[in-house]
């Protein structure tokens, strides 16, 4: 086996960070290993990468030496967010691109984008088209046509699948699979159970950015278990260990079906512009409910939620705990609302203010506000962190305080777009724990959610949405037992 | 949220993007030259045809989008009507003073804000800023450096437009209500601006890094996806202009409409 990417001692240090992001790392890679690259978030994982293939220090300047660095000939980078690495506004000039800058002569260019097209699986009718209008799984797939046309022997994926839903995520693992079969291939990832069958090496990383251990995945998986788990790492059969470890249970608070119901949706719908957008015939949530809602991409889910929250117009019957919600002044007071992206929910400079924030709008004394506040900072774990800007927090920080500043007002009904979208499974459970707390004190909770494992574990009933039009209303365990065995293992 | 904003591509699309720019860029010194409003009028005519009937976007667009013309018009005429020298009163009240010469100039000036705005909005409706910076990278030399970077970041522009209607969507869920006054205002501004702006200098760093992977360099030679040069639509352009500019100024001696052939003062 040759080396093909290779580093010693390798020192790393970010700008205004007092130690060292890397000590003294050295690492080596063979041509055709298939290595995945596990850490906590801030072990440096997608640093790392950057120095492998020299984008660290050539177009990221980072103080960066090493004793010796093999870069190799030729590679090819994946990177996380869809929206940010095409450059070009059609997927034929994006492709294009890259051709250019290999400079391939114009005659060639309409064979390769076709061709690299094809092996992702990507088949547009005219390839002139709009970038925007895919998917976030076609953005992806259109990236790796992009990298391949590299014709990189190296490929780099730095969590290519954390803002993509499971289908997505599904059919950009296969290709990668796929296209990367003769290739090596280094990931970076933190949900691991479409990518474990693939690898065949496992680095961990802990958070001060030294290898726990290097070696071949099962061993990796047998001996450092805990490791795993203590990181929050999406490791498969995390699901089982943490129901088996909180041998929790979900309190069925009584029969919800003989309570008022804290919303009833009637006929319901709402539109986008003109376009009608969704249609709800009949749907209950009780107090002390779990409902999830399911359904593919595009099927109306968060338009859903958004038509609950009044921010689109709607028609029919919309009740909340028996009041039409036409007669609601300020529905904020009855319902709250947790978005899929924190940041676009900040409004304040720090993260007291942020939790303070709806109760100065409703005009609560500051005594009264500062006891609510502390209280919710010390349930949240963000008590040390009182005075920062919210956008310096973590990513569980974020998610944490913007769920804590949406409930201060302890409103009977929240609503969450996917709030455990992209974080860690530490991250992950310590957010259902908190919801399902407030929904055995009898809040009703209802949540936009792609893990059949949360309907499994947490919910108790599910919306099912298909087209704009929700389809089924049924109690999650019967859910569960029609998809038997095809789904849930 | 995809706006539709389809044409249909006609003559003036096709023209050389840089030698559309270069000539609007001459079309703009020259207008600033011409102080007789007969000419102008019929130039601004000229230019008028141009946008009604070759720009390819439908009827309800361009209508929508003259809406604004006329605002132009009355700002820029108005003030100078109002306040503008003059020595053959026609009215006065108090500051307001009309006369023959300022109302003349005003009207021009009101003319002269339109035919910018005519030729500035002609260009913009029939060139893809794509093929703008191509071309200026293969007639003008322009870097590629600031081709690519101009063009990464129109790509951001619906990105924003996308992010900003999900704020205004999470305010309004946060219990903040539309209220008035310049205190608002500014609170506003500062709640919109901020989020949008470092999510997109976080976007635009990633764009950069992610255009260097695709091993983007400022140096050696490119090969181009888009080859752009010259057409006989550039040439049927120039004849155009060739025809209307002289034409206005042959028909404004011939047959004016108003006597007064310059209008600044004191000529």
């Amino acid at each position: 086996m040759t080396t093909i990417a290779s580093m010693t001692n390798m020192r790393l240090k970010f700008p205004g960070v007092d130690s060292l992001l890397f000590e003294d790392f050295s690492l080596s890679i063979d041509r055709g290993e298939k290595v995945l690259i596990l850490g906590p978030s801030g072990s440096g994982k997608s640093t790392l990468l950057q120095v492998l293939t020299g984008l660290i220090p050539h177009a990221v300047e980072v103080p960066m030496k090493a004793d010796a660095l093999t870069i190799p000939e030729s590679w090819g980078f994946l990177f996380q967010d869809p929206d940010a690495q095409f450059c070009m506004p059609y997927v034929d000039e994006e492709i294009a691109f890259v051709l250019e800058n290999l400079q391939i002569p114009r005659e060639r260019m309409d064979y390769y984008i076709n061709h690299y097209l094809q092996q992702v699986g990507l088949n547009f009718d005219d390839t002139h088209t709009k970038i925007q209008t895919l998917s976030g799984g076609m953005k992806q797939r259109l990236a790796i046509a992009s990298v391949l046309a590299l014709e990189p022997e190296v490929l780099c994926l730095d969590e290519p699948t954390a803002m993509l839903d499971p289908e997505g995520t599904k059919l950009v693992w296969d290709t990668i699979k796929n296209v990367g079969e003769d290739k090596t291939v280094v990931i970076v990832e933190h949900k691991i159970d479409q990518v474990v069958d693939f690898v065949d090496r496992v680095i961990l990383l802990d958070e001060n950015g030294t290898i726990i251990t290097d070696g071949p995945k099962q061993q990796v998986f047998d001996h450092h278990k805990h490791v795993l788990i203590e990181q929050g790492i999406w490791y498969p059969g995390v699901w089982e260990d943490y129901m088996q470890d909180k041998s929790r249970h979900i309190t069925t608070p009584g029969n919800t079906e003989d309570t008022k119901p804290a919303v009833h949706l009637s006929d319901f719908s709402a539109f986008r512009g003109k376009v009608k957008a969704l249609q709800v015939e009949e749907a209950y949530a009780h107090p002390g409910e779990w409902v999830t809602i399911l359904g593919e991409n595009g099927a109306g889910k968060s338009t859903l939620l958004l038509a609950m929250m009044n921010l689109l117009k709607t028609t029919g019957t919309y009740t909340i705990l028996e009041q039409d919600y036409k007669r609601i002044k300020h529905l904020a007071e009855y319902v709250s609302f947790v978005f899929q992206n924190p940041e676009f929910q900040f409004v304040t400079n720090s993260v007291y203010e942020e939790i303070a924030f709806s109760l100065h709008l409703a005009k609560w004394d500051q005594e009264k506000i500062a006891r609510r506040v502390n209280e919710m900072l010390e349930l949240y774990h963000l008590e040390d962190h009182r005075h920062t800007h919210p956008y310096q927090l973590s990513m569980g920080q974020k998610r944490r305080l913007s769920v804590a500043a949406s409930i201060v007002k302890e409103q009977p009904i929240i609503l969450l777009d996917e709030p455990t979208f992209g974080q860690d499974a530490k991250n992950t459970f310590a957010i259902l724990e908190q919801l399902d707390q407030l929904r055995a004190q009898g809040t009703t909770i209802i949540m936009v959610t792609h893990d059949l494992n949360i309907v499994k574990n947490f919910a108790t009933k599910v919306w099912r949405m298909e087209d704009g039009e929700l389809v089924m209303e049924s109690p999650a365990p019967n859910y569960l037992e029609m998809l038997q065995p095809a789904v849930i293992s | 949220m995809a706006m539709d904003f389809s044409y249909k591509e006609t003559w003036l699309h096709k023209i050389n993007p840089s030698l559309k720019l270069l000539i609007m860029v001459f079309l703009f010194i020259h207008l600033l030259m011409i102080h007789n409003t007969n000419i102008l009028i019929n130039y601004m005519v000229g230019m008028l045809v141009l946008y009604l009937f070759f720009t390819g976007h439908p009827w309800k667009r361009l209508l929508v989008i003259s809406i604004p013309f006329l605002l132009i018009f009355l700002t820029s005429s108005t003030s100078m009507i109002f306040f503008g020298k003059g020595e053959i009163t026609w009215a006065k009240w108090g500051l307001v003073h009309i006369t023959e010469e300022s109302f003349f100039r005003g009207l021009h000036l009101g003319f002269r804000g339109i035919s910018f705005a005519i030729l500035g909005i002609v260009f913009a409706l029939t060139t893809r800023p794509v093929y703008l910076f191509y071309s200026l990278m293969q007639q003008f030399k322009l870097k590629p450096k600031y081709a690519y970077s101009f063009m990464a970041a129109i790509r951001l522009i619906p990105l924003m437009i996308e992010e900003m209607q999900t704020l205004h969507y999470a305010l309004q869920v946060r219990g903040v209500q539309g209220e008035r006054g310049i205190k608002e205002f500014y609170k506003k501004i500062k709640a919109y601006s901020i989020p949008l702006l470092s999510q997109s200098i976080r976007r635009a760093y990633r764009i950069a890094v992610a255009m260097e992977a695709k091993r983007f360099t400022n140096h050696g030679n490119r090969t181009y996806f888009y080859r752009l040069s010259f057409s006989k639509f550039d040439v049927i352009f120039l004849c155009y202009l060739l025809v209307i500019i002289p034409l206005s100024y042959v028909t404004a001696t011939h047959f004016p409409y108003f006597s007064i052939t310059d209008v600044r003062f004191g000529s």
